[in-house]
């Protein structure tokens, strides 16, 4: 069972051929590929760390790019609610002057046809009143006699009743 | 049947060499060879099969060399993913019918226990000069003796531990088969399963302790 023998030599011989075959055939590929793999990953890793930064600095840069459209925005809002309000405030102010310019033309039509009105009442009472007297009093007067009693009388009518109706 | 303990012996040249066992010992050479091919022949980034398996045993050896030794040790690595990978596949290789380990004979495990032992003196000397026996004479000279047959046990509790096993492993299974009938092969199976998870554990203890040893002489000293 225990017979130590050149077996013992031969043994260490093909342990070291085995070692040197070992190492030629696979130790050395598998190292390079394991070394390949974590350089491989480590520049995957450092790659991922820039796209990361760049991400990053991306981001800000729209953030930045999004406050600044935002106060662009608002500055507009307030102008155009500024320029609105101010068309406003001017169209209200020219309704008024329109208002008032109208006011005042129809006003002055009104005295116009207030006037126009007295001009034919007075001119009808007149008419009337010669008709009245010449029919009473047509054979002792004159016509100049008759036109001073009609004045007379309508001198003595009442002026704020009928307005002034001096010849 | 397979007879326990007798080996088939051949004369060469008016040696005697144990012709099972070198038959045996180039077996498992050839079927390292065949599992390093199958690993390296097409290597990719994303190890699959074999090529996983092998990376597996030498990141696992690295860490453990990079652990005892240092960076300084990995050009060992080598040498112990050999020693390692033989001793596995030898340890298991014996659980096949009508085969048996090669190192199931104390030739194998000296022959390695010694290649072992003498590189870690070797090294110790080359890297630390006559300085490292010095350390024959630690703590004290008195332990000169002392220090020296635990150097001369080394080799010898290495190469029996795992001869030990394996051969007590290997009859024990032939014993289970002889007992019990054929058609009640559950201890026979059970055993085997233990075998395979010993052949493992003993390949590991071998590596391990002789990583331990080669520390020792590798290890600068301001690093033990």
């Amino acid at each position: 069972m225990i017979d130590l023998n050149m077996t013992f030599f031969a043994q260490i011989l093909n342990f070291l051929i085995l070692v040197a075959i070992l190492r030629a055939l696979c130790y050395k590929p598998v190292v390079r590929m394991i070394k390949a793999r974590e350089d491989k990953i480590a520049e995957s890793l450092e790659k991922a760390d820039a796209d990361v930064a760049a991400a990053e600095e991306l981001k800000a840069k729209y953030q930045a790019q999004l406050a600044e459209a935002r106060q662009q925005a608002q500055a507009i809002t307030d102008k155009a609610e500024k320029v609105a309000s101010q068309l406003k405030e001017d169209k209200l102010q020219e309704t008024k002057r329109e208002v008032e310019q109208m006011k005042e033309s129809a006003r002055a039509e009104i005295q116009r046809d207030q006037e126009r009105a007295q001009d034919q009442i007075r001119a009808q009472v007149v008419a009337l009143s010669i008709q009245a007297a010449g029919k009473i009093v047509s054979d002792k007067m004159t016509a100049d006699a008759d036109a001073e009693e009609v004045g007379k009388f309508i001198d003595t009518l009442d002026k704020d009743k009928i307005g002034d109706l001096s010849c | 049947m397979h007879e326990i303990g007798v080996r088939e012996t051949v004369q060469l040249a008016g040696f005697t060499f144990n012709w099972e066992t070198l038959e045996m010992t180039w077996l498992t050479m050839a079927i390292v060879i065949l599992i390093a091919f199958l690993a390296t022949r097409s290597l990719s980034l994303v190890p699959r099969g074999w090529q996983m398996v092998v990376e597996l045993i030498i990141g696992w050896l690295h860490g453990q060399i990079d652990a005892m030794m240092g960076k300084s040790g990995r050009f060992l690595a080598p040498f112990i993913v050999s020693l390692f990978m033989f001793l596995l596949v030898g340890n298991w290789i014996g659980l096949v019918p009508t085969l048996s380990s090669p190192t199931n004979d104390l030739n194998t495990t000296l022959a390695l226990a010694l290649t072992v032992i003498v590189m870690v003196h070797f090294l110790g000397v080359y890297k630390k000069g006559f300085h490292y026996l010095a350390h024959f004479f630690q703590p004290t000279p008195v332990f000169v003796v002392i220090n020296i047959i635990e150097e001369i046990a080394k080799p010898i509790t290495l190469a029996c531990r795992l001869f030990g096993n394996i051969l007590a492993g290997e009859i024990l299974i032939i014993v289970l088969l002889m007992l019990m009938p054929i058609w009640m092969p559950i201890p026979a199976v059970c055993w085997l399963a233990f075998s395979i998870f010993i052949g493992g554990v003993q390949a590991v203890i071998f590596t391990m302790l002789s990583m331990a040893y080669l520390a020792n002489a590798v290890k600068e000293d301001t690093e033990e």
